[in-house]
């Protein structure tokens, strides 16, 4: 069966895109270099293929705008008088004519270039009838700016068009304005039309789909239709027009007898009459809404015989399916969509009536006898008098029972709000589920404040323990504190003021250095004279450091001045006075004789694990010795080495700039 | 609202995003800065093409701007004194305008004789002949030389049948061979695509007249009988001269301009 699926169709570009997309595609698609020195059938092949690609891609572009559009005298007659009513056929059909004859044309030219392409004597001349070529088929495009655009407005609107199955079970309802047709399938369905208290609120046709009897019925909407000649009727009204005329259907027309929707009865009974043909053969029934305003029985007389005219009509379409005339059940119904009152039934009605037609026809047609043949249903005759009544195990039986016990619902929350007065008056016990020692205590009362107190605070069980670990651990801090005391400057006498003051300059002032001296590079271990330009690192300073510091410099100066060796008798250790021991000479064995305080010794060099390519610590060792000693004299110099940081310069300007004679950047 | 008109419903039913019409607005303000952004930094082609459009919009904005103020604007009655206005006291007397015409009839005379090859485009670029013909090699060792194949496109009349391969000299390939044109009007602005009667002139030679060579230049004559022009005397003119105004070979097309 052919599905009605409008939703398929591929955008249409607006032509300045399709353009685009289409030279894009060339350029991407083909190659792109060439170069004035190929066999001149190259270069031709070259371009050739660019102005054939670029036409075959147009016409495969139009050739889908084409084959996508339904064509309308090829769909279901009444998807064709649809899209006519709401886009105009002659419109529609023109705009794809004017693509269909765009794409003849590009590919004529397509093939004039191509033949004027093979005469091409030189690059240049390929190249100008290229963009020759596909200039012209840019400019066909354009042309179609005005198609296209309406073509892409028709797809949009399409795509949103309700899909409605021609052919599938449908109750169409129909009939003026404002008589609660939108209302009614609101009711029957989920289509969640629009209601509004006003005419013409439903613009199009609205689908909703609803059960009965297992079945699928589809459900349609339609717009309010005036009575007035077929010539005048707008779009809108057409919609209908088109739905009653072509959809096979269970009719109900729709009947607002207290005449609130603006429209006497007369006035409806009139469109009926004039609509009438459109329901030949079809399942049609009155339907009076509104019954809450207006009972059918409080009818006038005259309008009483209107109805009744009207219901005389609709009896025609019973007989003409081969009912009986005297069943007019099912005819004239009435309801009230706002009450409820009768919905369902006129929903079960319509759709019991027209399935009972679908199933005649059915059984009419020549089809049938294929499948009736194939049917037999066996009914087995009864032996003898005998009751064979199914035999059921006992087992069986019980599982069901238990089965139907364990099924018994749980009253849950909602089911008590609903037996104790509804949302609102029922409020929900949130005690009930406490777990508590005593059950009991569930419903006891508990206050918040007590005596002044926030119950809260107490709630915890060991809040007093802790407390009192808290005040224990205060006490303790309070007795520490007693021994601290802060320095304060009130309390001191000026001398001592005065050093403190002192004390706090220098401190001050070897902060500020030490920062210097860390900014700069001149953290390095000894300096040799000639990097120490400023004189900072003298001998003389340092003694005057150290006295300052209340310490006797002249042995540490004579440690740091270089000097002579010597002769070798002034070298050797002197022999002669053992007890002269505080002497500025030293002597290792008098002073191991001598003192007899342990020396405070430096650290052991640390072990060397072996590891890291060596074979074992002595060797490790003696790596790191040759090491150090390498750099021992760049480090002296104050020179650049490999473990210092180094910021690199990542793109050297002269790199980087200037103009090259020959090369390039790169090959610098 | 139809039924399938999911984005409106949509709407309806929860209205916009909370900051919609504020990035909006966002939006529209940054699109400035970032067309001027793109029109900085696009190169070559896209950034003609770019230019081109923007400037199209300028010029757009500053005429529709323009127009606006005009209308607002109040401006003067131009004083301008129009040409052969005269005082209120000469506005009786004749005046003899004879020796104007008759002026007039020399200065066109001239014209005419002056101007009998004035055309649109009075000089172009000559063609050399090895550009213009290709050398055909013939014989079966491809040793002679003197046939040649016309590179560029031709009018052939249409009773015209080849001669016989031996007398052949000239080759015109049936692929460059056009007879019709675009025709341009100058004074009307329009252009027709016309059938090509001959070749008047090539402006290469008298030899690549008579081949019918379609050169930028070339004077042909055109068949005007569709535009229903008329003649002085009331009759229809048929046919009319032009000029070519493109290289056909390259374009693919003979664009040209009506002689008037």
């Amino acid at each position: 069966m052919v599905q009605y699926n409008f939703k398929k169709i591929t955008v249409v570009p607006k032509a300045n895109d399709f353009v685009d997309i289409i030279l894009s595609r060339t350029q991407r698609q083909t190659p792109t270099v060439v170069h004035k020195g190929y066999a001149i059938s190259r270069l031709r092949q070259f371009y050739m293929r660019k102005v054939k690609y670029t036409q075959q891609n147009f016409h495969d572009k139009l050739s889908t705008i084409i084959d996508e559009f339904p064509r309308l005298d090829d769909i279901h007659p009444f998807y064709g008088d649809l899209l006519h009513v709401l886009y105009n056929k002659d419109h529609y059909k023109l705009a794809l004519g004017a693509v269909n004859t765009a794409r003849n044309q590009i590919g004529k030219v397509a093939k004039d270039y191509v033949k004027l392409l093979k005469y091409g004597d030189s690059l240049y001349r390929c190249k100008s009838l290229k963009v020759a070529a596909l200039g012209r088929m840019c400019t066909l495009i354009k042309k179609l700016s005005g198609s296209l655009a309406y073509l892409e407005q028709i797809r949009q609107h399409m795509a949103r068009l309700p899909s409605i199955d021609p052919n599938t079970r449908t109750i169409l309802i129909c009939g003026y304005p404002n008589v609660g047709k939108s209302s009614f399938i609101n009711k029957i369905t989920r289509a969640d039309v629009d209601v509004q208290p006003y005419a013409f609120t439903t613009k199009s046709l609205f689908v909703g789909h609803t059960d009965y009897k297992y079945l699928r019925y589809q459900v349609i909407d339609t717009p309010g239709i005036l009575d007035r000649p077929f010539e005048d009727r707008n779009i809108i009204e057409m919609c209908s027009i088109t739905a009653l005329a072509h959809l096979r259907s269970a009719v109900l027309f729709f009947l607002d007898i207290s005449g609130s929707c603006g429209y006497s009865i007369a006035q409806q009974a009139a469109l009926f009459h004039s609509i009438k043909s459109l329901f030949m053969n079809k399942p049609l029934m009155i339907v009076c809404n509104k019954t809450d305003l207006q009972p059918l029985e409080g009818l006038s007389e005259e309008d009483m015989k209107l109805v009744m005219e009207m219901k005389a009509e609709a009896m025609k379409t019973v007989i003409g399916q081969g009912g009986e005339a005297t069943n007019d059940e099912g005819v004239l119904l009435t309801m009230s969509t706002l009450t409820e009152d009768g919905v369902i039934a006129v929903k079960n009605a319509a759709c019991e009536r027209l399935l009972n037609q679908r199933v005649e026809i059915k059984m009419k047609s020549k089809k049938i006898n294929d499948c009736l043949n194939r049917f037999h249903v066996a009914i087995p005759k009864p032996r003898d008098q005998k009751e064979r009544p199914p035999c059921i195990p006992q087992a069986v039986l019980e599982a069901r029972a238990q089965q139907a016990a364990e099924n018994e619902k749980r009253k849950t929350e909602k089911d008590l709000e609903d037996e104790n007065g509804g949302a609102g008056v029922y409020s929900a016990s949130l005690k009930k589920n406490y777990i508590l020692a005593n059950e009991e205590w569930k419903e006891d009362i508990l206050p918040e404040i007590l005596d002044g107190h926030n119950v809260a605070d107490f709630i915890d069980p060991d809040i007093l323990m802790r407390l009192e670990e808290l005040e224990r651990e205060e006490g303790m801090r309070e007795a520490t504190d007693d021994d601290n005391f802060e320095m304060d400057g009130e309390d001191l006498t000026p001398e001592e003021q005065e050093a403190l003051a002192e004390i706090r300059k220098k401190k001050s002032m070897l902060i500020q250095q030490h920062r210097v001296k860390k900014s700069t590079a001149e953290s390095r271990p000894t300096v040799p004279r000639k990097f120490d330009k400023r004189r900072e690192f003298t001998s003389k300073r340092m003694g005057r450091q150290l006295s300052s510091l209340g310490l006797d410099p002249s042995l540490a100066i004579e440690r740091a001045r270089s000097r002579s060796r010597g002769r070798k008798r002034e070298r050797s250790p002197e022999r002669g006075d053992a007890m002269d021991v505080d002497m500025d000479q030293s002597n290792k064995k008098l002073r191991t004789r001598s003192t007899s305080r342990s020396r405070s010794v430096s650290r052991a060099p640390a072990e060397f694990v072996p590891g890291a390519g060596f074979k074992d610590s002595d060797q490790k060792a003696k790596a790191i010795k040759l090491a150090k000693k390498s750099v021992k004299k760049r480090n002296k110099n104050a020179r650049r080495g490999e473990a210092d940081r180094v910021i690199p310069t990542l793109k050297p300007k002269h790199l980087f700039s200037g103009k090259r004679s020959i090369g390039k950047n790169q090959r610098r | 609202m139809p039924q399938g008109d999911y984005i409106d419903r949509h709407r309806k039913l929860h209205g916009y995003r909370h900051d919609h019409f504020e990035r909006k607005r966002k939006k529209e303000a940054r699109e400035v800065h970032k067309r001027s952004a793109m029109a900085q930094k696009a190169l070559g082609i896209k950034g003609k093409i770019f230019a081109k459009k923007r400037y199209a919009e300028k010029a757009l904005m500053k005429k529709t701007l323009a127009m606006h103020e005009e209308s607002s604007s109040r401006r003067k009655v131009d004083d301008d004194v129009h040409e052969g206005a005269v005082p209120a006291y000469l506005l009786d007397r004749e005046t003899t305008t004879r020796a104007k015409v008759l002026s007039n009839t020399i200065k066109q005379k001239r014209k005419e004789k002056a101007g009998k090859w004035e055309v649109p485009l009075p000089k172009v670029r000559p063609v050399a002949e090895d550009e213009m013909f290709k050398v055909l090699r013939s014989g079966k060792r491809k040793t002679k030389q003197w046939k040649r194949m016309v590179t560029k496109a031709t009018f052939v009349g249409p009773g015209f049948t080849r001669k016989p391969p031996k007398y052949e000299r000239f080759i015109r390939p049936t692929g460059l061979r056009f007879n019709k044109a675009h025709v341009t009007h100058p004074e009307l602005k329009c252009t027709f695509n016309l059938e090509i009667i001959g070749v008047k002139k090539n402006p290469n030679g008298p030899m690549y007249t008579s081949l019918g060579v379609l050169t930028k230049g070339t004077i042909i004559e055109v068949n005007v009988s569709e535009l229903g022009l008329v003649t002085p005397a009331g009759k229809v003119v048929w046919g009319k001269y032009a000029q070519v105004t493109n290289n056909p070979e390259n374009d693919g097309c003979v664009n040209a301009v009506l002689l008037v």
